[in-house]
């Protein structure tokens, strides 16, 4: 025991230690540095920092005017330059805002904000340069670096040895007095650092409050060694549903920020270049890294249990699907902080992708999702398997629960089509990496098998992030109207049905991109075929409710809730088949509300429900239902408000992944009749800016409500009110263990076989024990006849 | 372990052996000129020898799915197999929406439906 | 914890006593998890659109090399492996069949999806750009200027298959390939079959030598596939002159070093010469390269992995490991190495030799 502890305290130590070292090259690549790396100043040749060089930067008012052009000099003094040497000195001057352009050969620039000497300017001590000051209020900040250079050029470390340089930092103000800008990127690292120590915090005193006496390092390790090496599908559940919850408010802290850019028309709280980050980022970790480990965490709780096996069928593996994807969060995050981030859109369109231009966090941001769909493949394969394998005796496929159904379905999709992602990464990897020219235009790569490879996998992508939500609102409403759901078999069939017919559809996505025109009118069909199968299920729910008798918990009004907004985004979805429609609403917030709608009303809503539905089961204790029923009405109320005006701004024409919109000021004219101000072209109404101020307000208030959830969850698990094994009347599997289930959930493993499985003897179906005519000549025609083996 | 055999002997041997004379042929198919034949039957030799690897290659695949892999001939076969041809539908959506389409189509379009077509 | 470890509690870093079932704690995901994060964020960082930083070369094989600790607890746990705990389904339609026989096929479902996608990238790059052959003898190059000479390339494909079955010699590696992997297909059915002869029928040392034996010969034909294709590649091999074949000296050779890379952009072949001017076709075939490496490469990265594999199966054979209760988890891996040859059944004709 004694050397599994060091063995295991060496180990996280050295874990540290590795991501510490992964971690610090990054840490130096804001242009004004982070602490250390300022004071490093002109090192690059190999000068040292010296007070006797005095630099000096003439010219600057102490208050700025709008646009106006400043000639600045700038010069030094001191240090061991001397008329006389071939190199005087050099300098390099950074500005905050503003555009510094050069005036002659001697200062070259190395982008707006940035310029240094030439080799030509390197004769002299004084430079002259020209700053245009910004069109509105800023702090503005000039950071001059000048080197007073020892002149023994020529030697063997070309004149590096002996220079001394130094440092000025000057601050001028704006017209109208500001506050400090706030800096997006240190708002980003300071919420999502201080998120991250909070939820190690609740963590660490989950474990106090468990053991109070035992509070020591020996029981602590051991219990983090426990997590961290677990294979339980019930412990993997919950460590997907912490690291799903958490990105959830990560990806929505990126939400917000968005919001507050988007907050006025003409805002600067975001460049472009920040926006693009922010918006990649936005998408990537909400699907990748919020909503699949969510649905995960819910199918390795729930399947099991529901068909009454001990575990899935591949323990380790389960535990690797799951380690890849903390370990590939870190990745697509490089370079965020630093502002160097991926900044090419969730869908990561080539040539872009490829270019020189996006950002060097790119490559990361792809070797990230790379780990990520390696994840998925494994998670497929496991669930499929379990599910196919390892059903208790007595129930056969259409005796399963449609949430077990709906897992079947969604992980069928998404390890058939994630392959096509894959290799789409690996080549954009490779492109990036070793310079293969996959989608290089100029030697012939063609852009658009990026869209088809990466639409192949993301449609029936977001189709596997909202059948799960389908088959826990089957679940919840069958049990709050207490009875069965209306209409299992058509159920079954439909979602099978969309599993299907989402991998022909995908061009959908692409009508604007110059495809193949014969796709199109496929896909255009199959696209408005697609919706009917949804179709039946949202009716069949409507009959479940009319047939039974609802009580409305707080899962139910999630539920209901759902169908609300599902429904509504399943119809604006509609208007995108029509290819003549698409080309007006493709890359516009129309885009934005319905997608947000099946999302967060169709996904988001599925899991909240799914979280007060489960809750007791998976942890013991009752969530607060009046903190639930709080949550909800807050949370709907404003997330409508949040995205169902987005609708009419999209049909407005407010254009997606813009960083920012203008609208229109009326036309004024003058006596005479001349026109005064005109309306901006391409602009919106002037609604839209109420509106944009309208949702950035919703939108702060149901980022926070989801807190209320939350707090929920962590009071009930410090001292909920104990939960027995069925509290809503349930009648699958799940709800026949105790809460929490027993490891291994069923059954015993001894003398090599296991005993005392669950067998389902009964079930609500009338139709249940007489397979239909498909299952008969299935069974005839593929299974083999065979007797009970030992082994 | 399969417990049939071919043309009486161990059907592993046997699939082997079919299999190496079948890639003696795929290779002998490309290494001879077999232009004068092509021409007689009317086709370019590349089409030529591309027929012929696809009428290698189509056998050799089965026999090594089918006895390799046990996916015949063994009583759990049927629905190996069936799980193994799952995947043939989205397969040939790919290689059809992917594959064998090309950004060069649009170039097929009616002139008043290309850009730029002002009337 | 649970009932049945009150007197066994397994390691997480193994051994595992599979009297218990399946290991409820591994340290192994964890370890490779990182490990392969490691890997890919090194690589990217040794490498940037080609250009090389031999800085971080080692932090490469340091992600490598964490993966194989994790993989080694991977296999201490497995190693005691005996066959105890070997589930069958319930139900149907994959009654008393094998857990993980059936996870396999599943995973192997996922695997044709990775090589169609390849082969789809193949096809519509094969179909939409034009055949630099062709365009050579069209002739009108000339005329346009896309001659070595002016320095002006043609984007066009130029498949490998026209330097590869350009001769007897070149076709030499991919066809012992061939031949390599259907052998191996063949001894590796032979390791399972002496395995899983029941017990009495054969002596367990001849056993252990027979199915160590055909294991390792899988894993030496795997790693000569792998050798002859970095020859084929990289190095290119020498024929030395055999008066009485009538063979004559000559240098094969490798693609490499004919100009096939993945950033040929002033690419010419030696027949691409115009009678009439003199002047040599320059083209840019970097798609096609790409294309070619990335997916015979995916085919090799399988076949790598497979060799991986194998090390610890020819180990564990070598120990006396298989037994006819455990002789299955041979023909998992069996199943995976046969699909690894079918896919080879299909790159082989299609990009080598059409």
């Amino acid at each position: 025991m004694d050397k599994e502890k060091i063995a295991s305290r060496t180990l996280v130590i050295f874990v540290v230690l590795l991501l510490g070292m992964i971690a610090v090259p990054s840490a130096t690549s804001l242009p004004t540095g982070v602490a250390g790396v300022k004071d490093s100043g002109c090192n690059c040749h190999g000068a040292v920092s010296s007070d006797s060089v005095s630099p000096t930067l003439e010219g600057l008012p102490e208050t700025y005017n709008y646009s106006e052009v400043y000639t600045l000099n700038i010069g030094f003094t001191g240090g061991p330059s001397d008329p006389s040497n071939i190199n005087q000195g050099g300098f390099n001057l950074w500005v905050s805002d503003g555009i510094i352009s050069t005036s002659d050969a001697s200062v070259q620039s190395w982008n707006p904000n940035e310029v240094s000497h030439t080799d030509a300017g390197n004769d002299q001590t004084t430079w002259t340069v020209e700053w245009t000051a910004p069109s509105n209020d800023r702090n503005v900040e000039f950071i001059l670096h000048t080197n007073s250079v020892n002149g023994n050029a020529g030697s063997s470390d070309s004149g590096a040895s002996d220079d001394e340089w130094n440092k000025l930092s000057i601050q001028i103000s704006s017209p109208i007095v500001v506050l400090e800008q706030a800096n997006p990127y240190t708002v980003l690292t300071t919420l999502i650092i201080v998120s991250f120590v909070l939820l190690l915090l609740v963590l660490t005193f989950i474990f106090y409050q468990n053991n109070p006496e035992t509070f020591d390092w020996e029981n602590f390790s051991s219990w983090v060694a426990g997590w961290l090496t677990t294979t339980d599908h019930k412990r993997i559940g919950t460590l997907y549903f912490i690291a799903g919850l958490f990105f959830l408010g990560i990806g929505g802290i990126m939400a917000i920020l968005i919001r507050i850019q988007l907050m006025v028309p003409g805002n600067d709280f975001l460049t472009q270049d920040q926006y693009n980050q922010f918006f990649t980022l936005h998408g990537t970790t909400m699907i990748f890294l919020a909503a699949m480990p969510l649905i995960n965490g819910f199918a390795n709780w729930m399947v099991p249990l529901q068909i009454g096996a001990p575990d899935l069928a591949l323990p380790r593996i389960n535990a690797l699907s799951f380690w890849l994807q903390p370990v590939a969060a870190i990745l697509i995050f490089t370079g965020v902080f630093s502002g160097t981030g991926a900044d090419v859109g969730w869908t990561g369109y080539a040539p872009y992708i490829v270019s020189e231009t996006a950002h060097v966090g790119t490559t990361m941001w792809v070797a990230g999702q790379i780990l990520l769909v390696a994840s998925s493949t494994l998670t497929g394969i496991n669930f499929l398997t379990t599910i196919a394998v390892m059903r208790a005796p007595g129930m056969g496929w259409m005796q399963m629960p449609l949430f077990t159904w709906s897992i079947l379905v969604a992980n069928l999709m998404l390890f058939l089509s994630i392959p096509a992602f894959g290799i789409g990464l690996i080549q954009v990897y490779l492109d990036r990496v070793i310079g293969t020219a996959f989608y290089d235009a100029a030697s012939g790569g063609d852009p658009l098998l990026w869209s088809h490879l990466f639409w192949y996998f993301g449609h029936p992508e977001v189709y596997v992030v909202i059948v799960p939500a389908f088959g826990v609102i089957s679940e919840v409403i069958a049990t709050s109207a207490r009875r069965s759901v209306f209409g299992y078999r058509s159920m079954v069939y439909a979602m099978a049905g969309i599993g299907v017919v989402s991998f022909i559809v995908y061009g959908h996505h692409m009508f604007t991109s110059g495809m193949d025109p014969t796709l199109r009118f496929v896909t255009m069909l199959t696209t408005m075929l697609v919706a009917v199968p949804t179709g039946i299920k949202i009716f069949n729910w409507l009959m479940t409710m009319n047939g039974g008798s609802l009580v409305y918990r707080t899962h139910t009004l999630w539920a209901l809730g759902f169908l609300v907004t599902f429904t509504l985004g399943g119809i604006s979805g509609m208007f995108f088949p029509s290819m003549a429609m698409d080309l007006h609403f493709h890359e516009s917030y129309f885009v934005v509300a319905h997608f947000h709608y099946v999302l967060v009303g169709g996904t988001v809503f599925g899991f909240f429900s799914a979280i007060y539905y489960w809750f007791p089961k998976m942890s013991g204790r009752m969530l607060d239902e009046r903190l639930g029923v709080l949550h909800f009405l807050t949370a709907f109320i404003t997330y409508n408000g949040i995205f169902w005006p987005m609708h009419r701004l999209g049909v407005w024409g407010m254009a997606r992944r813009h960083h920012t919109y203008f609208v229109s000021v009326d036309e004024v004219r003058g006596v005479n009749g001349e026109i005064i101000s005109e309306a901006v072209i391409g602009a919106l109404p002037p609604e839209a800016a109420g509106w944009n101020m309208f949702i950035t307000v919703c939108a702060v208030l149901f980022f926070l409500s989801n807190f209320l959830m939350v707090a929920n969850m962590i009071i009930s698990l410090v001292r909920g009110q104990k939960a027995p094994a069925d509290p809503w009347g349930g009648w699958s599997f799940e709800w026949m263990t105790e809460s929490p289930p027993p490891t291994p959930s069923f059954g015993r493993f001894e003398n090599g076989e296991w005993h005392d499985l669950p067998t389902l003897i009964d079930s609500n179906e009338h139709i249940a024990n007489e397979p239909s005519k498909l299952g008969t000549w299935f069974n005839k025609l593929m299974v083999a006849d065979k007797e009970e083996v030992e082994n | 372990m399969a417990h049939y055999t071919i043309m009486g002997r161990d059907p592993y041997w046997m699939n082997f052996f079919g299999l190496m004379i079948l890639t003696l042929i795929e290779v002998a198919a490309v290494g001879f000129d077999l232009s004068p034949d092509a021409t007689g039957l009317d086709y370019t030799e590349k089409k030529l020898t591309l027929m012929i690897l696809v009428a290698i290659g189509l056998p050799k695949f089965i026999m090594i799915a089918a006895i390799f892999m046990h996916l015949w001939g063994d009583e759990d076969s049927k629905i190996l197999t069936l799980t193994a041809l799952f995947p043939a539908f989205f397969i040939i959506v790919m290689i059809l929406f992917i594959g064998l389409t090309h950004p060069e189509a649009t170039t097929g379009l009616p002139e008043w439906c290309r850009p730029g077509f002002y009337s | 914890m649970s009932e049945h470890d009150e007197h066994h509690h397994p390691s997480a870093w193994g051994p595992h006593d599979w009297s218990h079932g399946a290991p409820h704690n591994s340290w192994a995901p964890l370890i490779m998890s990182i490990g392969f994060g490691i890997f890919l964020f090194m690589l990217a960082n040794a490498f940037t659109r080609g250009v090389f930083d031999v800085s971080y070369v080692p932090l490469v094989f340091v992600g490598l090399l964490v993966v194989l600790c994790g993989l080694i607890i991977w296999w201490k746990q497995d190693y005691s492996f005996d066959g105890t705990y070997e589930p069958r389904a319930t139900g149907a339609p994959f009654k008393n069949i094998q857990i993980r026989k059936v996870a396999i096929w599943v995973f192997l479902m996922s695997e044709m999806m990775v090589f169609t996608s390849l082969f789809s990238t193949y096809i519509r790059y094969r179909t939409g750009i034009e055949n630099c052959q062709t365009i050579f003898e069209r002739g009108d190059w000339v005329a346009q200027g896309y001659t070595l000479e002016a320095g002006h390339a043609v984007i066009c494909f130029e498949p490998a298959s026209h330097l590869i079955a350009s001769s007897w010699w070149h076709i030499a590696p991919g066809a012992i390939n061939t031949f390599a992997l259907i052998i191996s297909s063949f001894t590796i059915v032979q390791a399972l079959r002496y395995a899983s002869k029941p017990v009495g029928e054969i002596d367990e040392n001849v056993r252990r030598k027979k199915v160590t034996r055909y294991l390792a010969s899988t894993w030496a034909l795997a790693i000569l596939f792998l050798s002859l294709k970095m020859i084929e590649w990289f190095i290119g091999f020498y024929i030395p002159e055999i008066e009485i074949l009538g063979i004559h000296e000559h240098h094969i050779h490798s693609l490499y070093s004919e100009g096939y890379l993945i950033n040929a952009e002033h690419y010419h072949h030696h027949d691409w010469v115009d009678e009439a001017t003199g002047a040599t076709m320059l083209a840019n075939i970097s798609v096609g390269a790409s294309t070619f490496y990335v997916t015979t490469g995916t085919h090799g990265v399988h076949v790598f992995g497979g060799i991986i594999g194998l090390t610890y199966m020819t180990f564990k054979a070598w120990t006396g490991g298989y037994t006819p209760k455990n002789a299955v988890s041979i023909e998992y891996f069996g199943l995976y190495w046969h699909f690894v040859d079918l896919v080879w059944v299909l790159v082989f004709p299609f990009f080598y030799l059409y």
